[in-house]
């Protein structure tokens, strides 16, 4: 259950900048969660929404986009998609889909970013902030 | 007047895990202790192993024992004498390189040429978390039923050393030991996968070896 620490970070993360470049409000969050990180997205959803009350945050969208895994064949040099057949990740990381060879490097598939955020901020506030 | 911003932040949580990580591996280089990160399963024989290395081999050992929310895993080092650090973390179901970090002023690393760092029991969430650890070693046990590895695939994707435990109690529990060590290859092929059982003695010889190997080709 390391979805909290997880949603606790992404909400620091947060509320930091916003403050830091004068938001009066944050309209909007993006999210990038790796399909291969242990991360239920529904769960972090939810602990967001728990975690944002009495917050800057309370009210604003937030946006989780899965980012797909991809794979990098060290045999026949394939980078791209695996095969994967929904729930079941065993397969993606474990053979390549042109070559069925097995030395795969995860190239993508494990970020947990805070991507961006939209605020709204006073007039002659300084963006300059942001990171 | 107001206006709206978009601020791109891209503050990804794991690479900022993976810097903490790094800092800590140096702190082990610069101190020349070898670290090994033991993750595995609830009841595996994490703690057991390495109170039997701790025992078995020649080099100035220390621990960190990462619990949840007790210090049973390190009052039992203790009894060793060796240097232990007891990591609880409270509500999380993993430790990372931020908590070890805050270990390591608690350890004589100077002192110590090999450092375990037990994981808390999971098969799932540490596998996000770099510690920064040299090596990871992965210990499961028959009992945990032998389809663990390919319900696991990732934590064994990112070993550098599985044991596969309490293999003298395999028929009695109805699994295949043979099955763990191919699930495991299926995943890594290049893995060292070991069978050993703490109670007999088994396969240690191998995990000590396998051990002495990593540290002299660090």
């Amino acid at each position: 259950m390391h979805e909290l620490s997880m949603a606790n970070a992404m909400v620091k993360t947060v509320l930091d900048v916003a403050e830091k470049n004068n938001a009066t409000e944050i309209l909007e969050v993006t999210i990038e969660v790796g399909q291969l990180t242990m991360l239920n997205p529904e769960q972090l959803k939810f602990l967001l929404d728990v975690l944002v009350e009495n917050t800057l945050l309370e009210g604003s969208k937030i946006n989780i986009e899965e980012v797909p895994v991809e794979i990098d064949c060290k045999t026949c040099n394939y980078e791209g998609l695996p095969n994967m057949d929904g729930s079941d990740h065993y397969l993606a990381i474990v053979r390549c889909p042109e070559c069925g060879g097995r030395n795969l490097e995860i190239t993508a598939g494990r970020e947990c970013n805070v991507k961006t955020i939209k605020i709204e901020q006073e007039d002659d506030a300084d963006a300059s902030g942001s990171e | 007047m107001h206006k709206i911003a978009d601020i791109e932040i891209q503050h990804d949580i794991m690479v900022a895990n993976k810097k903490l990580a790094r800092r800590n591996q140096k702190i082990f280089d610069k101190a020349n202790t070898f670290s090994i990160d033991v993750l595995g399963a609830i009841g595996s024989g994490k703690t057991s192993l390495i109170e039997t290395l701790i025992q078995k081999m020649d080099y100035k050992i220390g621990v960190i024992a990462g619990d949840v929310i007790s210090k049973f895993d390190a009052g039992r080092i203790e009894r060793y004498n060796v240097p232990v650090v007891g990591l609880n973390t409270g509500k999380e179901c993993h430790l990372d390189a931020h908590l070890v970090e805050h270990a390591l002023p608690d350890l004589p690393l100077k002192d110590i040429d090999l450092l375990f760092i037990e994981n808390v029991g999971n098969l799932i969430c540490p596998v996000d978390f770099d510690l920064g650890s040299h090596i990871r070693m992965v210990v499961i046990s028959v009992t945990e039923g032998d389809d663990t590895a390919e319900k696991h695939p990732l934590i064994f994707k990112d070993a550098d050393l599985v044991i596969i435990n309490k293999v003298d109690i395999a028929d009695a529990v109805g699994a295949d030991s043979d099955k763990m060590v191919a699930d495991v290859k299926e995943i890594n092929p290049d893995i060292n996968v070991i069978k050993s059982s703490l109670k007999t003695g088994e396969g240690l010889d191998e995990i000590i070896s396998a051990i002495d190997g990593f540290i002299k080709d660090r």
